[in-house]
């Protein structure tokens, strides 16, 4: 039954649940430690509200960031029971439910330095953002107020989806291409340039692409921060937009082979309408896929190599739904 | 302590924070920005529904700016200092005009257009959006646009007092870098408090858990008044029980009030403007519903959307529906959300004139919530404070900046260590009340004694428990001792913070007899022109509160009845 | 039960192992698989990127088959295929402009897609439809002793919003299936992070780096063996992990083979039949599982 039918028939009494909560805390003073406190939650309770109760009713000591408790300002990221979430956005019970224990653990998110408890040192994640030129640089006749920009209905949309980071750092904690590569960018941050790189109303594209472009083929397409972002901005969708953009001059070694690399997959599908693996390693590779080929060999999967999968049989079909050839 | 000088100190990175640290770095000013949050975290991003503005060639052609003046003074219930609601209404299409060049992404019509829609109390619909996330669109627009200029920024900096030197000269802020617990005195000739509302001082609020009037503690204990402190707006629609913001757009997009048999009551209390009457109004039908028993047994009424259709609903008001799903389990598209009123926002605050400058201490100025302009009156309309953060952020930022070119450098070299020293004890107690004692009683007293009604016997009692309760923050201790990140002590500043202002609200409501705006009275529930059409001006000193007066400002428009 | 299947490019190519184990292991339990007609590639993860509206036009040319099959659902034993088929389904339904442009491709063609059939991970089947009890009762073999370590990699998980059969941060169907061959799961801290295959065409370095990540995660966690459920995982973890051990110095390996290979030597089938990779018969011979090499 929905909670306003219940609500109207007057048959909740805002049942109590007792919850044990977790919390992994840290001081530079004491080093880190587990604490647990006991509390009784309703089913609106967000953790956000936990938090706040425990500092103000059972320990003032307990420190951890928290504003607007309606997902909008991204303070309260953290780990909960384990994984990447905003407290606000998520409800003491439905944690209940969902793992069948009544015992939530709330950790500080990965990567970024510990500061004290559940706060931690997000420098990384700001300049990461920084990095990106996040604003717009409109043209002059606009800023000296003798043009008009319009934008259509469409347009806006589209940038607004990727405008609506809201710098929480979820993605980036729990990013793994951000932890072995310090070239990438990391999702947040293309997210958000990605959202002025497709502006109309920009002016500095060019300069954008040299910024993004590299970085964009660092992503591996894990969909970390796709699942954790909790305003579904999809940051993994805005890397792979930007893909399509082709730098004014010179790709760097990092995007020239990812480029081949995509290309020769549409090239084999358009083919035959199927990824023939020696096809694409060869167009991407070159001769550096003969090292691969030792390797390959050494696995002893060389028998696979006279594997040969037949082409689509209505290639034609295939074609067409590529957009070639009318 | 360390010293760090500047021309300018801005208190708050919000939108009107940034706004005014915009117009003084353009000038050449050394500004600094102290805010105890990172900036994207302020409570402008809160704000949902929009901004309202007349922009010439886009808008209802038969809308002009004197209409939206209108609006504001009467919405106000004349409290309003009309010279401040024909600026603010001259300068809003200009303002959106700004936004929107620096990147704002505005809703828009099928021409590329900046879209429109109505809000409580517009004669016509002026109100411009971004979903249903204005004010975090124009945040992040602001604060990315400023990360570029000249702005020294100060994320997570927590400002503890003003330094005011012998000639009540403002000298500067003490403030300390939450981090490191390192305090450093900002040297300045000029200080914007813009450090936003106050709502955690109430049991049920929408605002954020940062609310806690710290530019007003502040302000009051330099010696600063605080103007029309008694005026609270209560939203008539929060979420229950979590008390999120549903958005006032929901019901400018045509969503309606019903009490527990169904019936759209407003019919009663607004027979022209219907849901859309200003929200003092809606509040207090609301409540009158329930109170009379006519409302759902948790003490609320539903917000029906369902005739709206599920595209409509999730395209305009996808916050409020996502709410809804998530924090009240209720699905919009099918069944009424679930609402009753929550504090929302302060019409009071620092008394600053047109020009955001406080006019008793020098190179004392405020913005945004924090200040007063009295261009919210006795009550504030919707999409009319984000407007308000930018029209008089800017303002403020270019009085600064003209300030601080005709003020020489000062001379005095003020003793900023009592400030500290004041702070350091509740962390050198070893014994006393934690802050949430404290806390938790202050919020029930200002909710039950202090809210949408109030009466004489009520705000006597609320006003013995504020004031003795003020006396426990004396013998407030703080248990952490940690020397990084103590948030415990901070929450202990907040605290002094919020008795400072609370005791004046109290009074201040107390000393007012009559009824006007948010400020109701069982007790005295008419408006009262002939002894109360002033504005109040608390101050502290010591341990009283002192009340006068100073006349409202009117240009055209005669106080006359107000029905809506 | 009959089911439609869709094998993709890698189960036909140079995971051609995972194709073999996973008939014989769908045979024995009494699934029927049946290929999907001149089924085409899914775009292997890539051409989404490249091309949005030909991966949502083709990735829905393989639903209209199964449909003409009159089958309302496929499964695939690869993780990415899983993925892009799903992700197909999600935005063809929401992004109405995409949707627009892929009905202006498929107008002319024999596409006709419904809406309603769409795309499991054979995991899922085994899982939710077969069930344990019926698998276990078809161990001949138990793997007693045996740590296997479960790694989900991304794409059978992540985002729930295309796929969402079990919770990604708490999923736990290898560790089922792992279980009802006698074998002991692990459950390991890098389960579910990436294996580095897609980054192997731009950003090999790091593509190694991940890979070793998630190995060393699961070696630490003195695992014999490791379990994954994606034909292009398999591809990382075996021929990959070569350069991975050279890479980075390693004198240790952690072989990899697919579920319905650990399946099968649970259900007796020798390692020739289900084509276990060289590495993994090392292992499984030192653990006294195969006596014949």
């Amino acid at each position: 039954m929905s909670s306003t039918a219940e609500l109207q028939k007057g048959v909740i009494k805002e049942e109590k649940t007792e919850i044990v909560v977790k919390v992994k805390r840290f001081s530079k003073e004491r080093g880190e430690w587990w604490q647990e406190y006991k509390l009784a939650v309703d089913r609106f309770t967000q953790i956000t509200e936990v938090l706040r109760r425990i500092r103000s009713e059972q320990d003032p000591s307990l420190s951890y960031r928290a504003a607007c408790h309606m997902a909008v300002c991204g303070s309260c990221a953290m780990k909960i029971n384990g994984a990447p979430r905003l407290a606000c956005k998520t409800l003491a019970l439905d944690l209940v439910k969902r793992y069948n224990d009544n015992v939530i653990t709330l950790e500080p998110m990965d990567r970024f330095p510990v500061v004290k408890d559940l706060i931690t040192d997000m420098t990384e994640f700001y300049d990461k953002m920084y990095s990106v030129k996040p604003r717009l640089y409109p043209s002059p006749q606009v800023l000296e107020d003798k043009a008009q920009h319009r934008l259509r209905p469409e347009d806006q949309r589209l940038l607004w989806k990727y405008a609506q980071c809201i710098w929480c750092g979820l993605c980036v904690s729990s990013c793994p291409a951000v932890r072995i590569d310090e070239k990438f960018l990391g999702p947040a941050a293309h997210a958000k340039g990605f959202r002025f790189l497709a502006d109309p109303r920009d002016t500095i594209q060019e300069e954008r692409m040299k910024i993004l472009l590299d970085s964009a083929w660092r992503c591996t397409y894990c969909y970390m921060c796709f699942e954790v972002c909790p305003r579904e901005i999809e940051p993994v969708e805005a890397i792979k937009l930007t893909r399509t953009y082709t730098p004014p001059e010179g790709m760097s070694e990092v995007s020239r082979m990812g480029e081949k690399h995509t290309d020769a997959i549409k090239e084999s599908i358009t083919k035959s309408g199927k990824l023939m693996e020696a096809y694409v390693y060869g167009k991407a590779y070159g001769a550096g896929a003969i090292r691969d080929f030792v390797y390959f060999l050494a696995s002893g999967r060389g028998k696979y190599l006279l594997v040969r999968e037949k082409p689509v049989n209505n290639i034609s079909e295939v074609k067409k739904l590529m957009g070639e050839a009318k | 302590m360390e010293k760090s000088s500047y021309d300018a100190v801005v208190v708050g990175a919000g939108l009107a924070g940034l706004m005014s640290a915009y117009y003084i770095a353009k000038d050449k000013h050394r500004v600094a920005v102290i805010s105890k949050v990172f900036p994207t975290r302020s409570h402008s991003s809160a704000a949902e529904g929009g901004i309202a503005a007349y922009i010439k060639g886009n808008s209802d052609p038969n809308d002009n700016p004197d209409y939206m003046t209108y609006d504001t003074v009467k919405g106000g219930d004349y409290l309003v200092d009309q010279d401040a609601a024909e600026l603010l209404s001259n300068k809003s299409g200009e303002i959106v005009e700004i936004m929107e060049r620096w990147g704002a992404l505005f809703n828009r019509q099928p021409d590329g257009r900046v879209a429109i829609r109505y809000f409580g109390g517009q004669t016509y619909p002026r109100t411009r959006f971004v979903g249903d996330k204005t004010g975090m669109a124009l945040l992040h627009t602001l604060f990315e646009r400023t990360s570029g200029e000249n702005i020294d920024i100060f994320p997570e900096w927590f400002a503890l007092d003003l330094v005011i030197d012998d000639s009540k000269r403002v000298n500067g802020v003490v403030a300390m870098e939450m981090k490191t617990m390192n305090p450093i005195f900002f040297k300045a000739r000029a200080v914007v408090l813009a450090t936003g509302g106050m709502g955690m001082l109430y049991r049920h609020t929408t605002n954020s858990y940062i609310n806690t009037g710290d530019g007003y503690g502040m302000a009051l204990r330099a010696g600063a008044p605080i103007k029309d402190p008694e005026f609270v707006q209560f939203h008539p629609t929060a979420l229950y029980p979590s008390d999120i913001l549903i958005s006032e757009a929901a019901r400018g997009e045509g969503a309606i009030l019903k009490n527990v048999n169904g019936e759209r009551f407003m019919t009663k209390y607004a027979p022209h403007k219907l849901d859309l009457a200003p929200r003092d109004v809606v509040s207090r039908a609301i409540l009158t519903e329930v109170k009379e028993g006519r409302g759902y047994p948790g003490v609320y009424v539903g917000l029906d959307l369902t005739h709206l259709g599920e595209k409509y609903i999730k395209e305009r008001l996808a916050l409020a529906y996502e709410a809804a799903k998530t924090f009240a389990g209720v699905d919009a598209v099918n069944e009424p959300i679930p609402v009753r009123p929550a504090q929302h926002y302060y019409m009071g605050g620092i008394d600053v004139n047109t020009m955001g400058q406080n006019e008793e201490i020098k190179g004392l100025f405020a913005a945004g919530e924090a200040a007063c302009v009295s261009v919210h009156g006795a009550n504030r309309l919707g999409s009319n404070s984000l407007l308000e953060t930018l029209v008089f952020g800017r303002e403020t930022g270019i009085t600064v900046s003209r300030y601080l070119s005709a003020t020489p450098e000062l001379s005095v070299d003020t003793n900023p260590e009592p400030i500290l020293d004041e702070a350091y004890k509740f962390v050198k107690s070893e014994s006393g009340v934690p802050f949430g004692e404290i806390l938790e009683k202050l919020r029930d007293a200002m909710w039950d004694r202090v809210g949408v009604f109030r009466d004489e016997d009520g705000l006597r009692e609320a006003l013995s428990t504020i004031t003795s309760l003020r006396e426990k923050v004396k013998e407030m201790y703080v248990t952490d001792k940690s020397g990084v990140y103590n948030t415990e002590f901070f929450n202990a500043l907040e605290m002094r913070n919020m008795m400072d202002l609370a005791v004046v609200i109290a009074k201040a409501a107390l000393e007012r007899r009559e009824s006007r705006g948010a400020h109701y009275r069982l007790d005295y529930p008419k408006r009262d022109d002939a002894n109360y059409l002033v504005h109040t001006l608390a101050y502290i000193r010591g341990n009283t509160v002192e009340i006068t007066t100073k006349p409202v400002r009117m240009t055209r428009w005669q106080p006359e009845e107000r029905v809506y | 039960m009959k089911i439609a299947y869709y094998p993709g490019c890698a189960t036909h190519g140079y995971a051609h192992d995972v194709d073999t184990a996973t008939k014989i292991v769908a045979e024995t339990l009494g699934i029927e698989l049946v290929e999907v007609d001149d089924w085409n590639c899914c775009g292997g993860g890539f051409l989404d990127e490249k091309d949005p509206v030909s991966h949502v036009a083709l990735n829905l040319r393989n639903l209209s088959q199964v449909e003409k099959m009159g089958f309302n659902k496929m499964t695939t034993p690869c993780s990415v295929c899983l993925h892009s088929h799903r992700k197909a389904e999600v935005v063809y339904k929401e992004d109405t402009n995409l949707r627009r442009s892929v009905d202006e491709r498929i107008k002319e063609t024999s596409v006709k897609y419904s809406g309603n059939s769409t795309t499991e991970h054979l995991v899922w089947i085994l899982v939710r439809d077969v069930g344990v009890e019926t698998i276990k009762s078809r161990v001949k073999k138990p793997l007693t002793g045996i740590r296997v370590a479960a790694f989900y990699g991304c794409q059978m998980l992540r985002p729930s919003k295309y796929l969402g059969f079990e919770d990604p941060f708490t999923a736990k169907s290898l560790e089922t299936l792992i279980q009802t061959t006698g074998a002991t799961p692990v459950t390991f801290p890098m389960r579910s992070a990436c294996c580095g295959f897609p980054l192997m065409g731009s950003n090999e370095k790091g593509a190694l780096r991940l890979a070793f990540n998630v190995l060393n995660s699961a070696k630490q966690m003195n695992s014999d063996l490791l379990v994954h459920p994606c034909s292009l995982c398999h591809l990382q973890m075996d021929i990959t992990q070569e350069k991975v051990k050279a890479e980075f110095n390693l004198t240790w390996r952690l072989p990899a083979i697919y579920i319905t290979q650990l399946l099968g030597l649970a259900f007796g089938y020798s390692a020739d039949e289900l084509e276990i990779p060289k590495y993994a018969r090392e292992v499984l011979t030192e653990k006294g599982y195969l006596t014949t090499f």
